[in-house]
């Protein structure tokens, strides 16, 4: 926004002197001498014309100054977008502070009730189990929120490097197998091959897809949630399957789009803020790759099972 | 600085100025309860700076040898120790870059790992990050991933244990532990390969193709059927327990097998 202001101020300027030097030059064909015997450009319309350059001058150079400032960086040479990011850690850092301590307050209730052996009213238990399972759930907020900040900074490119996919496969399933438990939902996962090797690709763009695709997942599975690594010589793929309902075809062009969730069509209470799986799409074409989904709806015809999978490919080697 | 070794328990350096918070106690727990020595660095004094910390940090690694570093970004009240963990890690891994380090982290990944892979990391150095506000079960996974060395023994549920190194199967009752010798063989090389699946990672399913290793004949898959069937058939009965379908080995279909501990 403000680099198209700086840049509207540069032409602005540059137009205004381009006027005052013409209206200098001409000065002695389009009006009177004040003084006869003087040179031309003490006319009157010199004055005009030399004043409207200086000031176009100085509004072009200023224009430049600042945009330049802009893009390339503050004075410590960090760029805005490194500072926007600078300012969301603080306010990240500070935001999860208060849910740092619910969560400790939460496992010390826990382990007390557990060591000693008290009988627990559910309720209690029930308000333990919600409060440590929505742990996940802010963690992800914040960091799709984080997420947006870096999508919008359209000169950011991916940060290639050695990746251990498999590696992001199972820490973001260890991270959802006990809310998927807590849920009924058994989430397994598994690699072809086995030894599955390294990647080229943005790692930390990758653990997002990935996580945003699970906890999609188990918002919807009803018995069972898979994730599938697999991969041929140029390309790879993760396979994110849930066993719900399935998406109605009516809403499947509107799966990643930004805000929408199933919820919106059923007026019910909403799970999520609908940024999952636009924030996981636009990373995954960010990185050279594409995310697609397919789906079987529940009909009531018992032979055919219904499911949802999210399917991210990607190249092996993006490097170039 | 307090520090405390017991026994022959792999050390764990704890360094974050939090670490007397309910979350951090919590994490210490889970340390202690899966047998490992977590040490608290904690520097004395009025006004305790991040350097403190580092001090501590590197004087505890030389004496107190760990298995392994859990470590925060953030350090302290002054805006110069914002990102000291960075720095201290940078020390850590110009020192023994072979030492395994956990990073809290407010994201598991994004800047602060991006700071600290370009500022000090290599593809080799053994440095994870994990979000401070992951389950203490989640931190210690992660830990012991990290530390990596195969465990002496691999718990199934409270019914059985597995000695990977000494290739030995028990069934556990009432802490007797009894050796269950039918298990042998590729059959033990089976069960070995999906407590370790389980012992990495409690969804990991073990592809048919790495199984199928360990079975012969011309139909592998269902030569590794009768195995796994044999492996069902030789726990049970030293358990006096007939395990269905869906109990301790199952069979994902088209995938793979999975160990579940068993519910007693």
């Amino acid at each position: 926004m403000s680099t198209r202001i700086f840049s509207t101020l540069k032409y602005a300027g540059l137009f205004l002197a381009v006027i005052g030097l013409g209206l200098i030059l001409l000065s002695p064909f389009i009006g009177e001498p004040v003084t006869p015997d003087l040179l031309w450009w003490i006319e009157p319309v010199a004055y005009v014309g030399a004043g409207l350059f200086i000031f176009g001058a100085i509004v072009g150079y200023v224009s430049v100054k600042f945009n330049s400032n802009s893009r390339a960086g503050r004075p410590d040479g960090r760029t805005w977008s490194q500072v926007t990011q600078d300012y969301f850690d603080t306010f990240a850092h500070d935001m999860g502070r208060p849910l740092r301590r619910i969560l400790g307050k939460q496992r010390e209730a826990r382990a007390l009730l557990n060591e000693t052996g008290e009988v627990t009213q559910r309720m209690v238990t029930e308000l333990l189990d919600e409060i440590e399972n929505q742990a996940p759930n802010f963690r992800l907020m914040i960091e799709n929120v984080r997420v947006l900040v870096d999508l919008e900074d359209q000169s950011a490119s991916p940060a290639i490097e050695p990746v251990d996919i498999a590696a992001i496969v199972r820490n973001v399933s260890d991270r959802y197998s006990p809310i998927a438990r807590e849920r009924g939902i058994d989430l397994i996962w598994w690699c072809e091959p086995s030894e599955f090797g390294l990647v080229y690709g943005d790692g930390s763009a990758l653990d997002h897809v990935v996580t945003n695709l699970v906890d999609n997942a188990t918002k919807f599975a009803t018995h069972q949630i898979e994730i599938q690594l697999t991969r041929n010589d140029s390309s790879y793929s993760v396979r994110v399957s849930d066993d719900g309902s399935g998406i109605a075809d009516s809403y499947l062009a509107h799966v990643f789009d930004r805000g929408w969730t199933p919820e919106l069509s059923a007026r019910s209470e909403k799970q999520s803020s609908g940024l999952g799986l636009f924030i996981a799409s636009t990373l995954a074409e960010r990185c050279g790759g594409d995310l697609i989904v397919d789906t079987n709806q529940s009909s009531g015809d018992k032979t055919k099972n219904p499911y949802t999978r999210f399917t991210l490919s990607l190249p092996v080697d993006n490097r170039s | 600085m307090t520090a405390k070794s017991i026994g022959s328990k792999q050390t764990i350096l704890v360094v974050d100025d939090e670490h007397m918070s309910d979350l951090m106690r919590s994490v210490f727990r889970q340390l202690e309860s899966e047998g490992f020595n977590p040490i608290a660095i904690v520097p004395d004094g009025p006004r305790v700076t991040g350097d403190d910390y580092e001090t501590h940090t590197l004087f505890a690694i030389e004496n107190e040898s760990p298995a392994a570093v859990l470590l925060d970004v953030r350090f302290g009240e002054y805006d110069t120790d914002r990102f000291k963990g960075l720095s201290i890690l940078k020390k850590i891994v110009e020192r023994d870059s072979s030492m395994p380090v956990l990073m809290f982290t407010q994201y598991a990944r994004g800047p602060y790992r991006d700071t600290a892979v370009t500022g000090s990391l290599s593809v080799g150095s053994s440095v994870d990050f994990i979000d401070k506000l992951a389950s203490p079960e989640e931190v210690v996974l992660r830990l012991r991933r990290l530390i990596g060395s195969a465990p002496k023994t691999i718990k199934i549920g409270t019914l059985f244990e597995l000695e990977p190194e000494n290739a030995v199967v028990y069934a556990v009752n009432n802490g007797r532990h009894q050796i269950i010798r039918e298990i042998q063989g590729m059959k033990l090389a089976i069960l070995n390969e999906l407590a370790s699946a389980m012992y990495r990672s409690e969804g990991e399913v073990v592809p048919f193709s790495r199984l199928e290793r360990f079975s012969d004949g011309e139909d592998s898959r269902a030569s590794l059927r009768v195995r796994i069937r044999e492996l069902k058939v030789s726990l049970g009965k030293a358990v006096a327990r007939d395990f269905g379908a869906t109990e301790l080995i199952i069979n994902v279909r088209n995938r793979g097998y999975r160990l579940v501990p068993p519910i007693e």
